[in-house]
């Protein structure tokens, strides 16, 4: 930890630094190519900064698109779990339908509701959309893919920048002069606060395998096939994935966790105030937390870009990373389709009671697995998944067996 | 301690029941029908019988209309349009036939051979020239299975309800529009029409109405279509 302090805040923001991508860049493709008058004194600290904005602002150009197609496969997705066929007009098979979406609410009356807190509303969407995407910026998308935010820090940063999305929430909840608003913003502050520790938590367990807070390296330890990722490395991380997913699934309040935005309670939570383009920006970002956190998902326990055979990492590893973190966005819809919303109460005995207790319990056991396997290799991955495997074939067997033996007891 | 670990068991497995429930649904067909494209309605099962004597869309047999533009004037909505004129004095389309009304709810016109006014005092009557059979579309396609050439059948008296008479047709039908969007299913035009020719469908065709232009609401009947058809059948017949 000390170097970490000691390198500045952004340590690999190092313009000195020979590993730098985006310094390398300018080197080797942009200084060869300048006439030789210029050549000598072009500044590479310069271009090393405007090379890394520009590829950002790829990023701010092309991610937007993602909730576009996101939004119509949620649409999609909902509707075959209800046996329908979902939005067929626009386009074939209802493929544009999210664009004349989007049309329609930039046409829409943007409306500031006169007795909030003017500026606060108008800054909160804007708050809660650049953290959604700043997000982005440290996630490895594929081997050579540079990502613009390459930190040795880098999950801790992403950490800190998602929990910054609850400002925003707050901001538009208390602005908005509702009381739909403001209770709707309170719960996802609790709800986000709560279910942040289990996140870190499950996170650490990563963290302390993997000896390392950057993304990059996190993924360069997964790099044996399947077996070697982090979710079957210890039985621990097995459970941490699952703490994990869930509450990234309360971070996102999505269902079975949206009681930021539960309709027949509250109406819209912090956005009922919010119209047009506003709305839609807290859309957008909704989206794309969504496939920002199932990417950190891949990333720190499905391997990241790493193909299922060692070595095999098609097009860098690009494809596969978009089809597993896919399926985890299936998977969050999957559960809303499945699962009623949860009560407040419910949602906290679930953190407090249940998940923070578990993951402790599996930073305790990580430490010890560590302790036992210095190394990891054939013997720890091996006993590793025998575990996981024999403990799910023998809950499966007690659940099973215990819950049809002991019957709640009948209320007289 | 017991209770916790049974409440993380029970909470887990209750979920994946859950989750194999919802992705059963996810593979079935889906139910929809995009409907103003899909009229298929006709092949659902639930789609219950319509009664007889239903009041639906209207239609005008219009071989039989002989303008006479009653239905026009009783219509309290005015959804019924008729131009048409009178031809030269001494003209006439064709001859009067007899609309013979059977019991088992068929209709065939044609002439009835002798004397019609006394047909309903004899045993059996003999139709020739028959132009058109009616009635429900099983006893047709049975009708038309078994149909010979010969355009003449003998029924007896007790299958007749009643027989109505036509009269020579002397009058030219430029024009008949019903405007379905207008219409009120009063069924007052179909009590007045002397040739029972317009009547009120009871069948699935016209219980419902989906459009993406209201013109395509009125039903135009037109009578030149079925002048020209008549000769070309004459010429048939001849060659």
């Amino acid at each position: 930890m000390p170097e970490i302090f000691s390198e500045g805040f952004f340590p690999n923001i190092n313009l000195q630094d020979e590993t730098n991508w985006a310094t390398d860049f300018v080197r080797d493709v942009i200084i060869p190519r300048l006439p030789e008058a210029v050549a000598g004194h072009f500044p590479v600290e310069l271009g090393t900064v405007l090379v890394m904005v520009a590829f950002a602002g790829i990023f701010v150009a092309v991610v937007p698109l993602l909730p576009l197609v996101l939004v119509l496969a949620e649409r999609k997705v909902a509707a075959r779990f209800q046996n329908r066929t979902g939005p067929m007009r626009v386009g074939p098979w209802g493929t544009l339908q999210t664009l004349a979406d989007g049309i329609k609410l930039i046409f829409k009356e943007d409306y500031i509701p006169p007795q909030g807190d003017k500026l606060l509303f108008l800054l909160a969407p804007y708050i809660i959309f650049a953290c959604s995407f700043a997000v982005f910026a440290a996630i490895p998308f594929g081997d050579g893919i540079p990502i613009p935010g390459d930190f040795n820090i880098g999950i801790f940063y992403i950490m800190a920048i998602s929990s910054v999305i609850v400002m925003g929430v707050i901001m538009a909840g208390w602005s908005s002069n509702s009381k739909w608003s403001l209770l709707g913003s309170l719960r996802s502050a609790a709800q986000i606060v709560s279910y942040e520790i289990p996140l870190g938590l499950s996170i650490l367990t990563v963290v302390m395998l993997v000896e390392s807070l950057g993304m990059q390296q996190i993924v360069a330890s997964q790099d044996g096939g399947i077996f070697t990722w982090l979710i079957f490395r210890t039985p621990f991380t097995f459970i941490a994935f699952f703490i994990f997913f869930i509450s990234s699934i309360a971070e996102v309040n999505r269902t079975p966790f949206d009681l930021p935005e539960a309709e027949s309670e509250i109406v819209a939570g912090f956005h009922t105030e919010y119209s047009g383009m506003r709305f839609a920006l807290f859309f957008i970002a909704e989206y794309a937390n969504m496939f920002a956190v199932s990417a950190i998902g891949v990333t720190l326990f499905l391997g990241g870009w790493q193909g299922v055979l060692p070595g095999y990492d098609f097009l860098g590893g690009f494809p596969g990373f978009v089809i597993k973190t896919l399926g985890l966005v299936f998977l969050m819809m999957w559960l809303r389709w499945t699962l009623p919303r949860l009560r407040v109460d419910q949602l906290m005995n679930l953190c407090w009671k249940y998940f923070i207790p578990i993951s402790f319990f599996n930073i305790l056991g990580t430490g010890v697995w560590g302790l036992i396997f210095r190394h990891d290799d054939v013997w720890s991955i091996g006993i590793s998944c025998a575990i996981i495997y024999v403990g799910l074939i023998s809950a499966y067997a007690v659940a099973g067996r215990s819950l049809a033996r002991k019957p709640e007891p009948q209320p007289s | 301690m017991d209770k916790y670990i049974r409440n993380i068991y029970k909470g887990v497995y209750t979920v994946l029941v859950g989750m194999r429930v919802t992705i059963r649904q996810f593979f079935q067909p889906n139910v929809t029908h995009q409907y103003p494209y899909e009229h298929d309605f006709e092949k659902k099962q639930n789609v219950r019988e319509i009664p007889k004597g239903y009041r639906g869309q209207l239609y005008n047999r219009i071989e039989d209309c002989i303008g006479c533009k009653k239905c026009e004037l009783i219509c309290p909505v005015d959804c019924i349009t008729i131009t048409g004129d009178k031809l030269p004095k001494g003209e006439q389309l064709w001859d009067s036939m007899n609309v013979v009304h059977l019991k088992d709810g068929r209709e065939v016109i044609g002439i009835i051979e002798g004397d019609d006014k006394k047909i309903m005092s004899e045993d059996s009557m003999t139709i020739t020239n028959i132009t058109t059979r009616l009635g429900p579309q099983e006893v047709i396609d049975r009708l038309e299975a078994s149909e010979d050439e010969s355009r003449a059948e003998t029924f007896s008296t007790d299958e007749v309800s009643r027989v109505v008479t036509r009269n020579p047709v002397v009058f030219y039908l430029d024009q008949f529009d019903i405007d379905m969007s207008l219409c009120m299913y009063c069924g007052l035009c179909t009590e007045v029409c002397p040739t029972q020719c317009l009547v009120m469908k009871d069948s699935l065709e016209g219980i419902e109405y989906s459009s993406f232009d209201r013109t395509d609401l009125i039903f135009e009947f037109d009578k030149q279509e079925m002048y020209d058809k008549d000769e070309t059948d004459n010429t048939e017949a001849a060659d």
